[in-house]
């Protein structure tokens, strides 16, 4: 059983050891060139960002030493990679659980001689182990990177720390294992796990600059991850808050056996009595039911309002921090390295152009490539079996996801900027409605764009489309966003697929990027069109 | 005879021996037709190239005369499909299913929708997630219906559903013939075809074996025999009673196998004092087995060409 547990960890692993590996390397490698070379310089750029700190500490832990490579990277390393560690944690304790019971294999293993307890130990047992291993890469890029910037880390440190990152990654999939006994669906359970993780990171975060938080964050496993500091220079190694990472995952995973071992296969541990109602024999009068792309809109109402509200959430973040941030690039002789690689010259802008509408395309990106497996999954599950047995031709499937594609891009892009323009002018920053519409629309190709390479790699390697997409968005957004930073040459940044979008807020259409979405688009889903007309479905 | 579906040397070859192989069939117009064979044998295979799921490697289909590769579209104007398993519509009501179905063909009758299920006692309330095997199978019959199509292809319709849904499900399959439909259904259970079907197509590995009406089918029917006797054994009379075979007797049980009339077997077992006697037929899939083991693939072609 656990070696089945394994290799169901094997693609998370793998993803998750990339992009933190990737991380950690990006972060530490690049600190020379954010900091400068000489002791001079470096301890302006300390001081620096300790002037910053205090203006985002309720997002970001207070740097201790941000001048020495150790201190940077404890802060901008160690300080960020949890989040990618505990989603992964999150989203692969639902999987295991909800995912696997949808899809009726926890069924096959109790149907064995496979118990609930042993099952529960042997995917906590697997997870563990996965996660012990992204853990371990994640100190080989600290190590890589700073070797690569000719500098070095403790090597002891960097355990205490990582055994840190180990706790919070096993705690979160703890929360992931309970959340996941509350609900019946895959989706429901990472939603309610997501929010109790969001809650509990922010309830870390707002406790550093609000005192009467202090007590409280005391529940939150990110408060105890970051009271470990030791690769800092004078940084601490909690040895309690750790024990208490792995205590808090210990007493989720026997919670979490404990409810799954008395409930119900596919119903939640809190089953709500059914309301005894008449049966319905009418079909929903929906009209949006009946129309090509309202329905499949209609179908993923929840998730498009869930992608909206968030979109909106982190617009309203962003723009909170507009003016520390545009200070800090003012003053910094490092940071102005955005305003030279040509975003333009009047800070606040660069940050909508840079920082929210680099992240908004970042954004769309995400969601086409969740619409990219969607797809994959209407073949997997028989829903596109079940439309082209109806009179509807293979042409218009594809079409059809293409414009349900732009139409939920506008609204989730729209939406964003719907906040930006009402809440930019309390920043102080006023940018041309003309050009914040034109970067808003923009976002829409470049979404087309992932969907495009989407629906050209799904009709051959479904499995494939959704990890070499996500490999492309991340990789450019951490160029795009990481390279100006690091003065990296004029093609590397080119490399980020999010070059193509440009900075229309600030310097208007990229003309050659736009054509270039564009022939991706058309090639992409033509690609896609000739394929889905030539293979077999639900073969 | 008008040709409801039609298909000339269809082939889809999966490599290894696997897929299905210059298959010959013609279906009239009006006609009940049962499509049988064991597990594997290519019946969905076939299906799915009726309905354009999957492209022939060589050879054509034809519904009501209509190319189902190159009209696929029209085609499918014309039926109504029930695949073997439904897919998995999460998050939607029944109700939503339906609309959402009944939206990409255009013109359903609601109130078709709403007889269908009543008749088959269908909540269309509930989630889609929350329904059985045998409601999901309810679904995918009102799907295939609510259009009232001039062919329905059906794959294994009335598994998962209980005998009395079953039975209403052989009424509403009349019901359709009587008003003109077209019906060609796969199985595997024989006795269901029998309710239902005038003909029937029997295939295995990939290859038709067989088409015949349904009383030319009794030949392949036989039914393992056990009887105990009180005293002697009549074993010698057993083996010679006509369509008596494999004879064996173990104390006072005589076991045998007995293909077509039982009339010969009775007359022998009259010789011996019967005091128990049990009859069962195998499964469809026991029984092809049994008949065409030792057939060679000549004589196959040649039973089917005969038929």
């Amino acid at each position: 059983m656990l070696r089945i547990a394994l290799r169901a960890h094997r693609t998370g692993f793998l993803v998750g050891a990339a992009l933190s590996f990737v991380t950690m390397f990006v972060e530490t490698e690049g600190f020379a060139a954010a900091a400068g070379q000489t002791p001079a310089e470096r301890a302006a750029f300390g001081a620096q960002m300790q002037a910053l700190a205090p203006q985002v500490a309720y997002l970001i832990p207070l740097p201790i030493h941000p001048e020495t490579l150790a201190g940077y990277v404890q802060w901008r390393g160690f300080g960020f990679v949890y989040i990618i560690t505990c989603f992964w944690a999150l989203m692969a304790a639902t999987g295991a659980i909800r995912n696997e019971e949808e899809r009726g294999l926890i069924e096959q293993w109790l149907a064995s001689t496979v118990g609930r307890l042993r099952l529960m130990a042997a995917r906590s047992a697997a997870f563990t182990l996965a996660a012990a291993g992204v853990v371990v890469v994640t100190a080989l890029g600290a190590f890589a990177g700073a070797a690569a910037a000719d500098g070095s880390l403790d090597l002891g440190a960097v355990l205490e720390v990582s055994l840190a990152l180990l706790g919070v990654t096993v705690a979160s999939f703890g929360a992931g294992l309970l959340a996941a006994q509350l609900v019946t669906t895959r989706r429901g359970a990472s939603a309610l796990g997501g929010v109790v993780l969001l809650a509990l990171f922010f309830l870390d975060s707002l406790s550093r600059v609000n005192s009467g938080l202090e007590g409280w964050s005391r529940i939150s496993p990110f408060h105890l991850y970051n009271r470990t500091t030791a690769v800092a220079p004078g940084g601490v190694f909690d040895l309690p808050a750790t024990i208490a990472l792995f205590a808090a995952a210990a007493i989720m995973t026997v919670l979490s056996a404990y409810a799954f071992a008395v409930r119900d296969i596919g119903a939640s541990l809190v089953r709500r009595r059914r309301v005894t109602a008449a049966a319905v024999r009418t079909p929903s009068a929906n009209p949006l039911l009946r129309l090509p792309v309202f329905s499949a809109l209609y179908e993923q109402r929840w998730v498009l309002l869930s992608w909206a509200i968030g979109t909106m959430l982190l617009a309203a973040f962003i723009l909170s921090l507009a003016r520390s941030t545009a200070d800090l690039i003012r003053s910094n002789e490092t940071l102005r390295g955005y305003l030279q690689a040509g975003f333009g010259t009047d800070p606040n802008l660069v940050l909508l152009a840079l920082f929210w509408f680099g992240f908004a395309a970042f954004i769309l990106a995400a969601y086409a490539i969740s619409q990219v497996a969607r797809w994959a999954a209407d073949d997997a599950e028989g829903r596109l079996e079940m439309t082209i047995a109806q009179p509807v031709s293979r042409a218009r499937v594809v079409l059809e996801r293409g414009f349900t594609l732009a139409a939920a891009s506008s609204v989730i892009a729209g939406l964003g900027s719907v906040v930006v323009a009402a809440g930019a002018p309390a920043q102080d920053i006023h940018p041309e409605t003309g050009r914040l519409l034109l970067a808003t629309a923009l976002l829409v190709p470049l979404a087309l764009a992932f969907g495009g390479l989407g629906a050209a790699i799904i009709a051959r390697w479904p499995r494939l489309a959704v990890p070499v997409l996500s490999l492309v968005a991340v990789a450019g957004y951490l160029i795009q966003q990481v390279g100006p930073l690091f003065r990296w040459p004029s093609w590397a940044l080119d490399l980020s697929v999010f070059t193509l979008y440009g900075t229309p807020l600030t310097t208007g259409v990229f003309w050659t990027g736009f054509w270039a979405l564009a022939a991706v688009i058309v090639v992409g889903f033509g690609i896609g069109l000739a394929a889905m007309h030539y293979r077999d479905v639900a073969s | 005879m008008t040709g409801a579906l039609r298909t000339e040397g269809l082939t889809k070859d999966y490599g290894q021996g696997r897929g299905l192989f210059d298959l010959d069939l013609e279906v009239a117009a009006g006609e009940v037709f049962g499509y049988l064979g064991p597990n594997g044998a290519g019946k969905t295979t076939t299906i799915r190239l009726l309905m354009d799921m999957i492209r022939p490697t060589r050879g054509r289909a034809e519904v009501f005369g209509v190319d189902c590769q190159a009209k696929p579209v029209e085609v499918k104007r014309l039926v109504g499909y029930m695949p073997g398993e439904l897919p998995q519509f999460g998050g939607f009501r029944g109700r939503e299913v339906v609309s959402y179905v009944a939206g990409l063909r255009g013109g359903v009758d609601s109130g078709r929708i709403v007889a269908l299920a009543e008749r088959l006692d269908l909540d269309l309330g509930r989630r889609f997630r929350e329904y059985s095997r045998g409601n999901k199978q309810k679904l995918g019959l009102v799907l295939a219906l609510m259009h009232e199509p001039r062919l329905l292809i059906l794959d294994e319709p009335t598994s998962g559903l209980d005998p009395l849904n079953q039975q209403e499900f052989h009424l509403m399959v009349h019901e359709a013939r009587d008003r003109g439909a077209t019906i060609f259904l796969s199985s595997h259970v024989l006795s269901e075809v029998e309710q239902i079907c005038q003909r029937v197509a029997i295939i295995r590995q990939g290859r038709l074996v067989q088409i015949a009406r349904l009383d030319e089918l009794h030949h392949i029917r036989y039914h393992h025999v056990e009887v105990d006797f009180a005293g002697q054994v009549p074993a010698d009379a057993v083996r010679a009673a006509a369509g008596v075979e494999q004879v064996s007797v173990q104390g006072q049980r005589l076991t045998c196998v007995v293909r077509g009339s039982f009339s010969p077997l009775l007359t022998a077992l009259e010789r011996g004092e019967v005091i128990n006697m049990v009859s069962h037929e195998p499964s469809l899939e026991e029984t092809f087995l049994a008949y065409y083991r030792d057939d060679s693939a000549g004589m196959l072609s040649e039973a089917a060409r005969a038929s």
